[in-house]
């Protein structure tokens, strides 16, 4: 289900200001922004310019200290924890600059954890996850752990288990950050496929202008404000 | 995977940790179960067949006051009076032992065998200690420990009465519920100290229970009012005011299993903190795919139960068994006659292990229930 005029995402006036110690430090200063349905977002900026606020934002995994965030028609501000955790689990797909498996399973088993919270059945649960190591080129890779696969396979095995779910958004908060340029290459080849050939919404944070441009748009932050 | 698979592989994640942990468990609950077993050895008397008719006289002052042998024919003709036996301690050492194992009584050696039914020799070894004055016998278990064998003859020093009594083993009983003391001739004692006519105390068995209340309250009437006057009461009555002694190693006992189940408590807690504290970033990541806090707190419980429950069982079956099938009366020498690893203890003990299980998790849920995704995401960033 999209939003307003088939926006996925409506952002108004949103902030967040966090305290540290004495100081009152502004990360979002009144920040508006749609995201097309299908689209693939970049956010760039400078170090603490608030692009990955802003993301967390947008995936229910922060909040903000004012404003609205509707993701599908639904304003995630106004979930409370629970809600916010079934939102996530059936309407984002998470991708980390540290890929975040679990050292003890195996990428399959890494893929299946956000299937755990679901209904299917355990040969369902296969199939899906499966699918989604194929979609990202590991399926002969699936019984091997974390600390078996280079730094790029182990991003694409994050990136299926972004998808597993089959969630409309796929956030992900630079997921290159720590990959060599080739296997950088792989898996921005696969966001934008997922954008391009799937359909997902995929909102990505990068200071990178090379990751920038695989996506359908790039929009810039400095200092909790957009500045195009 | 299953859920299942899932806490396994968190819970051996860091094995040797796992193991450790489990072994510290294992080693608490070993040693809770065995003060527990201790304190009820100590503290609940050994019931021998027989003893719901046995009525102990002592004096009323204090058991170490004499009483007068001339209160035997007044007690034997009380109705519902079956046989009366003097019983005196005699309070021997063998070879200057310190520490004695074994008591030695002094008793009426024909009235002994129906008093105390429990009581097995063979005809002859009943015979020979009937007939011969300066006869003794002794429990299976002393007899073992000292290698005292019938026919024998020892000398005891006792620390009651001056000089030395030599005793010829006459039989070595078994039977009872504590195989270890020694009884002999009340008329030898009598003769050898040349203080006739005072006894330590009277053992008297009724014809049935139904006798019983009326017997002690006749008793304790016959000699009111006298110079001796005595305290009737069942045997169990008897044996609950010794074990009201034991008070302070009760006590003892009671506050090491306090101290014990209290350090497992921080030692489970901190070792499930550590756990969960490494782990701290993944849990984030489980948070930001989907998990509520009530699916994290039940994957640290679990985890947590199953460690703890894995060293409860560990330790409460190595003390079952061990306790089961090795010998602890010769492993004490003596000291410990039964050391029965009851499943009220084990049930008990069983309890703790799946408590601590679910303490030590309290304090790590709790943090990861407050931990926010974005700061979970930052720890080990």
């Amino acid at each position: 289900m999209s939003g307003v005029n088939g926006n996925i995402v409506t952002i108004r006036q949103l902030s967040k200001l966090y305290r540290q110690g004495e100081i009152n430090v502004t990360a979002l200063n009144g920040v508006s922004l749609d995201i097309a349905a299908g689209e693939f977002l970049t956010l760039m900026g400078p170090s603490g310019s608030g692009k990955s606020t802003l993301l967390h934002i947008i995936a229910g995994i922060d909040r903000p200290t004012s404003g609205e965030c509707h993701v599908q028609g639904i304003d995630v501000t106004r979930l409370n924890e629970s809600e916010l955790a079934d939102w996530r689990n059936q309407n984002v797909g998470f991708v980390f600059q540290t890929f975040n498996l679990i050292p003890v399973l195996t990428a399959e088993e890494n893929v299946e954890l956000p299937l755990l919270l679901t209904q299917l059945s355990r040969r369902e649960r296969h199939r899906q996850v499966q699918a989604a190591l194929e979609l990202v080129g590991l399926a002969e890779r699936a019984r091997h752990l974390p600390r078996q696969l280079s730094g790029g396979q182990e991003q694409r095995v994050a990136i299926a288990r972004a998808l597993v779910t089959d969630p409309r958004l796929i956030v992900a908060d630079e997921p290159t950050g720590n990959l060599d340029s080739r296997s950088a290459q792989e898996v921005l080849g696969v966001l934008q496929t997922l954008s391009r050939a799937a359909g997902k919404t995929v909102i990505m944070v990068t200071h990178d202008p090379k990751a920038a441009a695989y996506g359908s748009r790039s929009i810039h932050l400095e200092k909790g404000e957009l500045t195009n | 995977m299953t859920t299942a698979s899932f806490i396994m592989k968190n819970a051996l994640r860091n094995k040797r940790r796992a193991l450790l942990s489990v072994l510290s468990v294992a080693a608490s609950l070993f040693l809770l179960v065995t003060l527990l077993v201790a304190l009820r050895e100590l503290t609940s008397p050994p019931a021998g067949l027989g003893a719901a008719l046995r009525v102990a006289v002592r004096n009323k002052i204090s058991i170490t006051n004499l009483l007068p042998a001339r209160q035997r024919p007044i007690i034997e003709h009380i109705p519902g009076v079956a046989a009366v036996t003097p019983f005196t301690w005699f309070g021997g050492k063998y070879q200057n032992e310190e520490g004695m194992t074994f008591a030695q009584f002094a008793l009426d050696a024909k009235v002994v065998r129906r008093l105390f039914v429990d009581l097995k020799m063979t005809e002859a070894e009943w015979k020979d200690f009937e007939d011969e004055k300066t006869a003794a016998i002794v429990g299976k278990i002393t007899a073992d420990k000292y290698h005292f064998h019938v026919g024998q003859r020892i000398t005891l020093d006792s620390t009651v009465y001056p000089g030395a009594l030599t005793f010829k083993i006459a039989g070595i009983y078994q039977g009872t519920a504590d195989d270890r003391n020694m009884f002999f001739h009340q008329d030898y004692l009598d003769d050898s100290i040349g203080l006739p006519g005072q006894v330590g105390m009277w053992w008297l068995k009724v014809k049935t229970i139904e006798d019983m209340p009326g017997v002690i309250a006749k008793v304790n009437q016959a000699f009111a009012n006298t110079s001796a006057e005595v305290r009737a009461e069942s045997e169990r009555a008897f044996q609950l005011g010794f074990i009201s002694m034991w008070g302070n190693i009760k006590m003892l006992i009671s506050s090491i299993c306090t101290v014990v189940v209290f350090t497992l408590v921080l030692v489970s807690a901190s070792t499930m903190s550590m756990a969960v504290r490494e782990r701290f970033r993944e849990l984030a990541i489980l948070k930001a795919i989907g998990f509520r806090r009530r699916e994290l707190f039940a994957l640290i419980l679990a985890e947590s139960f199953g460690l703890a429950v894995a060293g409860g069982l560990l330790g409460i079956g190595g003390a079952y068994v061990l306790f089961t099938y090795v010998d602890v009366s010769k492993m004490t020498h003596g000291i410990f006659v039964a050391f029965e690893v009851t499943p009220k203890i084990m049930g008990l003990a069983a309890l703790v292990a799946g408590t601590l299980g679910v303490i030590a998790s309290i304090a790590p849920s709790i943090a990861v229930a407050r931990m926010s995704v974005v700061n979970g995401l930052k720890t080990l960033d």
